[in-house]
Formats: C-alpha cells, structure tokens, sequence
C-alpha cells in the first residue's frame, strides 16, 4: 500500500465523528461594504506602509515614477509604456539577474478596499521582479477596486505561469523588540499608481 | 508538587527583566487585534463560518485531499505523502541529494519545526537557512520559537546586535531595529541568490484550484521561491480549504486575530512551479489522522496557527513561551502537545486559569479551555495527576458529600487562622506563595441559617 | 416564586456574610426563599483539578436537593456556571438535571429574571468592578472584551441602582485575575503575578472596594492585596445591592 493508501484508509478508519458538518452557504456571508471604496483603498495602503498617487489625464506614468524615485538608476519592468525599464524580467537569463533593481514596474489586477491588498499575477517569467527590487511600483485602475477579500477572490485570474500574490504595502517586519521595519527581505518601499 | 511548567514560569517571573515587557507586548498584540474585530460588523459571522467551513472540511478530508491533489498534479506538481516525520525528513533530503542541492533557503513552518527537520538536513550536510528575520535569529542563535506568529520576541535588541556583529560583521554597538534588520537583509539576499532549492510552508491548500496559499508579512516565502530551481512546500493534511471562497474567510480572520494587522503584506498563491523549476508538496500526516479519532479533542484539527490563543492567554504572556515542554506553547500548544504524547507533555494542562479567553479570540473557534479541562480529567489514569490535587479532591469529595462532617469541619475550621505562620506559609502549600491566608469565620453561613430558620419557625421572618 | 439557596462552601466557611446579603436581598424582594442545610458544595474545585469524577455524587446530590424550586439562586458567577454547563455533562444518561439548568448567579436572577429596578440602599463609595472570567465568559453577565457584540454589563446595571455608588472598571477590564481554584496553588508564580497586576489595576482606578460576583476572585485578590499590604477593601457585588437591609 502506498502512504497515500495507508494515510487516506487510516483516516476513514478513525474519522468517527459524529453528526454531519455541512458546508455553510458562503454566498450568504456579505463582507463590509465601503460607499468610497477608491478613498478606503487609499487609505489603507497608506496604513500599511504604502503611497498612492494618482495618474494625471496626459501624463507620462514613466515621469511619474521617476518622481517617486529620484535617486533610482535601474528600473525593471515587462509592462508596455514602462520605458525608463532598462531591465525586463521576460527577457533575463536567471531569476539572480534582478537583483539591484531600484524600482520594479508591474500591473496589479484588483485592489481591496479593506486592506490595501493588490492582486499581482505573475504575468513575466521571472516573478522575482515583485520582491527582489530595493521598491516596488504596482499599476491598478480604480476601476479595479473592491470593498473585500470576499469580492477580490470572485474576480482574479491566475495566468499560465500559475502564480499570484495578494499583495499589501511593502516588505515589514517587527521580529526586533517589536518594532515596525519596513523592508525586511522583500521591497522596503511601495508606490500605487492609480490610473483610469 | 508542581509542573515543570509551573516551575519554569516561577523562574521566568522571578529571573527575567523582561517578564512585564513580555507580558505588555503580548497585550498589545491582543490589542490590536480587537481593534480588527471590532471594526468588522461581520467579525462574529465570519468566525461562524469559518468554523463550518473547517469542521465539514476535516471531517470530509480524504475527499478535499483527493481533490486538492488531483488539481495539483494536473498543474505539473509532483506530490508526495509522509505518514510521520521520518518520512517527511527523508523525503526532502532525497529531493534535495537528487537535484545536487547544498543549500536551502526556507520561510517559517511550524511544521518542519514539528518534524525537526533543521537538525536532520544538517546532520546529512544541507545548510539550512531561515529566512524570517526571527526564525533567522533564533537559528544563529541555536534556540527554539517562542511563539508560532512572532517566534523571537522574548530577544532583546542587544541580544541581536551582539548576534549579529558576530555572525553578520555588524557595527559594533548599533542596536537600532531599523539597522539590524537591513544587515539581515543584505545577508539573506547572498543566501537567496545561491540556494539551490527553496521551501515553505503552507496556510492554505486549496482544493477546487490545487493552490499552496502562503501568507507572510516580509516576503521571504516568494524570496525563497523565486530564484531557486526547486521549490518545496511542507504541508500538514488539515491545511486544506474547499475553494477560493472559503480561502476569503480564512484570509480575512488569519492576519487580524494574529497581529491586528488588516491582512499580511503577501498572500501568495502557488499553483505551478515556475519557468524552468520544479515544485513539489509533501502532504504530512504525523498524527492528524488519529486526532480526527479523538472525540473530545479532533476540533484542534482547526487550527489555523495565528496564535492569538497565545497573545491572550494570561498564562502564557506571564510565563513565556519556553516554560510550556511542547514546542508549541499556550492554549493550542497544551492541547497539540497532549494528542501528540500526553504522558510527555501532561506538565502544560496546568498552565490554565479556565478563564476561557481564547475561546473568544479564536477566529475557528476551537474549544481550546474546554479541551484543556477534559485533558485534566484524564491526567489520573496516566499516572500525571498531582498528588497534592488527588488527595485534596478526595477529601473534598468525602467530606462534602457528609454534611454533618462538612458541618463539623466548619466549626471547626477557623482554628487554622491561628495555626502559627510557617504552618500555613511553607513550600508545600502553594496558596502561601503570594497570598495571605483567608479568615474562617466564626459563624459559618450554615449556622447562620440554622438560627434563622429557628426564629423564623417562631416569628415567621428574619 | 420558589427559590432556592445555593451558598458554596467556601462562601459558608469565609464569607458567610455575602450569604446572609442574599438571602436577605431575596426576602426583601418577596420571594419564597429557602436553604437546604444539606448543601455543601458544587464539586468545581475538583473537577478543574482534573478529578470530576469526584463532583458526580455532588450532582446527584444537588438534583435531589432543589429540583423543587422554581429557580436556584447562588451568590458565585462560576459555581453557578459549572452547575449550569458542567451538571448536565456529567450527569448525561444517569440523570436528569433540572435544577441545575435552573441555576442562576443571583446577579442575572435580578437582571434577567426579576428585572429590578430599585433598590432600597445606599452605598456612597467608589467600587471598582471585578468582571470574573466565568460570569463574563460563561454566564454573559457582561460583553466579553474579545467579543465584537454591543456593549453591556449586568452588574454595573445592578451596582448603579444604588443611591450614591460611583462605579468604575480597571484597565484590561475583563482580563482573569489568576486565582482559577487549583491553578493558585500549582502555578502559584504566575497566579501571584496575575493577581498583583490586577489589584494594581483596580486600585489606579482610584476606588476604595472592589467587588464581584465571586468571592473566589476577591479571596484571591485580598490574599495577594494583604501580602503586599495594600490598602482597598474588597465587598461581594450582592452585599452592596443589599446595603441598608
């Protein structure tokens, strides 16, 4: 018998609990509702540690970034438009090549209201573009914006690469006496840029 | 006669500077996730339901296992069972010797702690390394998790600054969090960079989609699973959820009852290894299949490790998490320890007040006091049960089921208020550790009652 | 109404005098109230100890004793909530446990039951309210702190129907105190601990009594508070709403 066999039978065997646990009916749950659920994205972000600017009608979302990050000298992005990336996660031979990134450029999907979370699919070969850069710019359309998790999971989409992550503010920690750090192993810094 | 929980927290409250500290920190914690349940008018509900959720779930398990591995294969995962920790051990070690892997970066898992795979790998030549900032620290430092959530939190500042200028070449005196943590930093990148395999643990598999779901707050997880060849996820059998609507449930409570935070800065959802890698599962049993055969007890399989048991309990916030013998401490931590072994671990039952505050706070709600209590009932057939207690209970028992006897012991007892001060105040009697002795009265209610009903007999009221 | 008196042994032995405040508080109320002297104790110190085995013939006991009575009526949040959840429990399959189901802590009796709205006393003094874990927890008395429900709590409701009472609550109001019957004897470091950093808590609310539902929390608090001799007296929530009778 193979482990699978002999873990799955020895469970049957010893799964005597009595009475029958149904699953409730989850489309009955109604998670909290925002009337302005772009101006409760925006301030939760910032609660985590994030910014938020807004694209302007007409501008140029490559000055944008460069505003945010002045001091930044290497951009990594597969996003069309992005064209201060001199780097492309699709096109590097490793993972390892990313490395000293300044600022990744990716597109999220749908943003939560609640928590400031931004659903990020892998849509490069190489995800390490999301955690390995020193700070992280994520593109979402308010359009895209939902009260809760509960609505955020109706809506994504996993691509082929079979990867996505929720993702909310920057790296932290608080593994030192407690105190907050921002930028543990992952980006030390995240900036939403909110377009149409 | 007391545990040797009792006893480690005696010396943790009476050695340890930072026993208030530990204590407020903890407080803190329990705080601010009362904030997050506060500002959720469905907080209540969405404990309900996810207590549903994970009740049908274990007790419909092969079929969720069935399904969730299903999926997971047909995405291109290859799957693996493990009955026990040696076979889960074994198991890693022969998928790392077979890819020619030296070293492995790792995120926190309760699991491979559960299993002791650190020690194992590293006694057959695989470096190790823990890549949450805490586990890190505690692994330099070669001590265990204090916590599930915030496992290194009982070390000081100081105690990671001299860490780390002797293991990371840090600043000599630079204690500030802020430093520290990016010298961690810069050190983990190199081990990112050159680990030829990477591992995590799991929060959530989900069945409908076959997605290992991770939650951490520094993004070491993805760190650990971006650049590696070889990803591994370790996963205990009851991680798994129905679907993503479900997930949502869990998602929503984890973060909030664990360190009121709105949710973890990355939840990340694996479903195929990435371009040019492998990704495997190892489904762990280790004892979950017999714990669904406890009646009173199979609930613990709910448990969804935020750890909010342990920032609530009062015991544990005053007694820190290494004076528990199971390496998972508090209220879940008592119970964990008794299914795994419970004449090893019976010296935790003791480590509760009943108080019953982690019944609230546990966003499944498991019955974590009720459990603890019915684990006392059982320590006298194990041989654990306190002498001291038995031999109090029974006289209890004979003497208040004789009420002339007990009627007598009353009279009788306001002797003891005079019994000289080391009588009363000595090793043997607890209660004198801290307390002063009540004051039996002269009058015991029972003989109150007694003339009040005589005088009501003659004038038919007090 | 027919009611029965429930007065637990340690409040027979020690507080003797919270026994006679109830039991006059119940006569004030016109209720038919009577004490079986046969009583003696619920069996909670054993079972939490891990032996309640040994409070199976207490239960037996306390069926035959007040299955006649409307209700039962015990100034003790927690014996009174281990006869209400633990009796039925315990007695499952051997017998039929209607007294305790109508066990109540004398406090919900006023609030529940009776529903009083006055109160013949006065008590002019600062109290600071001790909220014990398993009234709280156990029995509702009052909205656990964990919980997200509306906020209540039924002894500061009681406590307020007395002319000239100023009631106040300690930081971390419904935190346990660390008494927990045999806990305090085996875990007496941490016990003393849980319960110095209460009556600090009590006493920065700057109130001259504590009080509760159980004298077991206030005995616990008292030995502690005597240890370290503090200054705060400690009163039984039914004595003061039975104060001037």
């Amino acid at each position: 018998m193979s482990t699978k066999e002999e873990i799955l039978s020895r469970y049957r065997r010893n799964m005597k609990v009595k009475g029958q646990y149904d699953m409730p009916d989850l489309d009955a749950l109604n998670g909290i509702e925002y009337a302005d659920a772009v101006s409760q994205f925006i301030a939760m972000s910032r609660t985590v540690g994030g910014e938020v600017v807004t694209l302007e009608p007409g501008a140029d979302v490559n000055e944008v970034i460069r505003k945010a990050y002045p001091e930044a000298k290497v951009f990594a992005s597969n996003v069309p438009g992005i064209a201060i990336a001199q780097r492309n996660p699709d096109t590097v031979e490793s993972a390892q090549e990313l490395n000293g990134t300044d600022v990744g450029i990716v597109q999220g999907d749908v943003g939560v209201a609640e928590n400031g979370c931004i659903w990020v699919p892998q849509t490069m070969k190489e995800r390490a573009v999301c955690f390995i850069s020193e700070y992280l710019v994520i593109l979402l359309s308010r359009n895209n914006i939902v009260s809760n998790m509960h609505q955020a999971y109706c809506r994504i989409r996993m691509t082929d690469y079979g990867y996505g992550c929720f993702i909310s503010g920057p790296s932290k920690t608080a593994d030192i006496a407690q105190a907050l750090v921002m930028g543990a192993q992952a980006a030390r810094g995240v900036t939403v840029i909110l377009t149409d | 006669m007391s545990t040797l929980h009792s006893k480690a927290a005696q010396r943790f409250l009476e050695t340890n500077k930072n026993a208030r500290w530990h204590d407020d920190t903890f407080w803190v914690l329990r705080a601010k996730r009362d904030v997050m349940a506060h500002e959720l008018d469905e907080w209540e509900r969405l404990r309900d339901v996810a207590c549903a959720i994970k009740r049908h779930t274990v007790t419909h398990l092969d079929r969720y296992l069935e399904q969730f591995v299903g999926n997971a294969e047909r995405n291109g995962i290859h799957v693996h069972w493990a009955k026990d920790a040696e076979e889960f051990n074994q198991t890693v070690l022969s998928m790392l010797r077979k890819q020619g892997v030296k070293k492995m970066v790792k995120s926190k898992s309760m699991l491979t702690e559960e299993c002791g795979m650190n020690p194992y790998l590293e006694s057959h030549g695989i470096d190790v390394v823990e890549t949450d900032l805490g586990e890190r620290i505690l692994q330099l430092m070669h001590k265990r998790p204090c916590h599930i959530v915030v496992p290194a939190v009982h070390i000081t500042q100081e105690e990671v600054g001299h860490l780390f200028e002797e293991k990371l070449g840090s600043e000599k005196g630079n204690y500030d969090p802020t430093y520290l943590t990016y010298q961690a930093r810069l050190s983990l990148r190199d081990e990112f960079m050159t680990a030829g395999a990477g591992m995590t643990g799991a929060n959530f598999g989900v069945a409908e989609t076959g997605d290992v779901v991770v939650c951490t707050n520094e993004g070491n997880a993805d760190m650990s699973t971006s650049m590696p060849k070889l990803q591994i996820v370790a996963m205990g059998l009851e991680k798994i959820v129905p679907d993503y609507k479900s997930l949502a449930v869990f998602q929503r409570l984890l973060c909030r009852a664990a360190t009121g935070q709105p949710t973890t800065s990355f939840t990340s959802h694996f479903r195929k290894a990435r371009p040019g890698a492998e990704m495997h599962i190892i489904l762990v049993d280790n004892g979950r299949t017999d714990i669904i055969g406890e009646p009173e007890h199979w609930e613990t399989l709910k448990c969804i490790r935020c750890g909010s048991c342990m920032n609530t309990c009062p015991v544990y916030r005053r007694s820190g998490g290494y004076s528990y013998t199971y390496f998972i401490p508090g209220p879940i931590g008592i119970n964990l320890g008794m299914l795994k072994d419970k004449v090893r671990y019976a010296d935790n039952v003791s480590a509760c007040t009943l108080c019953c505050s982690c019944d609230n706070v546990c966003p499944v709600k498991v019955n974590l006091s009720e459990q603890i209590y019915c684990w006392r009932q059982g320590l006298d057939s194990i041989g654990k049960a306190d002498l001291v207690k038995k031999s109090m209970s029974l006289g209890m028992k004979y003497l208040f089921n004789h009420p002339q006897m007990y009627d007598t012991a009353l009279k009788f007892a306001p002797i003891t208020n005079h019994l000289p001060h080391v009588l009363m105040y000595n090793k043997l009697n607890g209660w004198g550790y801290g307390h002063e002795m009540p004051v039996f009265k002269k009058q015991p209610f029972h003989e109150i009652a007694r003339n009040i009903l005589k005088d009501e007999d003659k004038k038919g009221n007090i | 109404m027919k009611i029965g008196l429930f007065i637990p042994c340690y409040v027979d032995a020690l507080y003797p005098e919270v026994g006679v405040a109830a039991y006059k508080l119940l006569k004030h109320l016109q209720l038919d109230v009577t004490y079986p002297m046969n009583q003696t104790c619920c069996g909670q110190p054993m079972a939490n100890a891990g032996f309640e085995r040994e409070a199976v013939s207490l239960a037996g006991r306390y069926e035959d004793m007040f299955q006649t009575f409307d209700y039962v009526v015990a100034p003790s949040a927690s014996c009174t909530a281990f006869v209400r959840f633990n009796y039925p429990r315990l007695m499952k399959g051997k017998q039929r446990c209607e007294a305790a189901e109508k066990t109540m802590d004398i406090c919900e009796f006023l609030h529940d039951v009776l529903r009083v709205t006055s109160l013949p006393g006065k008590f002019p003094h600062k109290v600071s309210l001790h909220n014990s874990c398993h009234g709280v927890r156990e029995l509702g008395l009052s909205s656990p702190s964990e919980c997200n429900m509306p906020k209540f709590n039924k002894i500061k409701d009681l406590l307020s129907l007395v002319e000239g009472i100023t009631v106040v609550e300690p930081e971390r109001v419904d935190e346990c105190c660390g008494f927990g019957g045999m806990f305090s004897i085996e875990e007496p470091a941490v016990s003393t601990r849980m319960g110095t950093d209460k009556l600090e808590r009590h006493i920065d609310t700057g109130a001259e009594f504590i009080t509760g539902p159980d004298s077991s929390c206030l005995m616990h608090l008292e030995g502690v508070a005597r240890r370290l001799k503090k200054d705060i007296k400690f009163i039984h929530v039914v004595q003061i709403l039975a104060a001037g009778l």
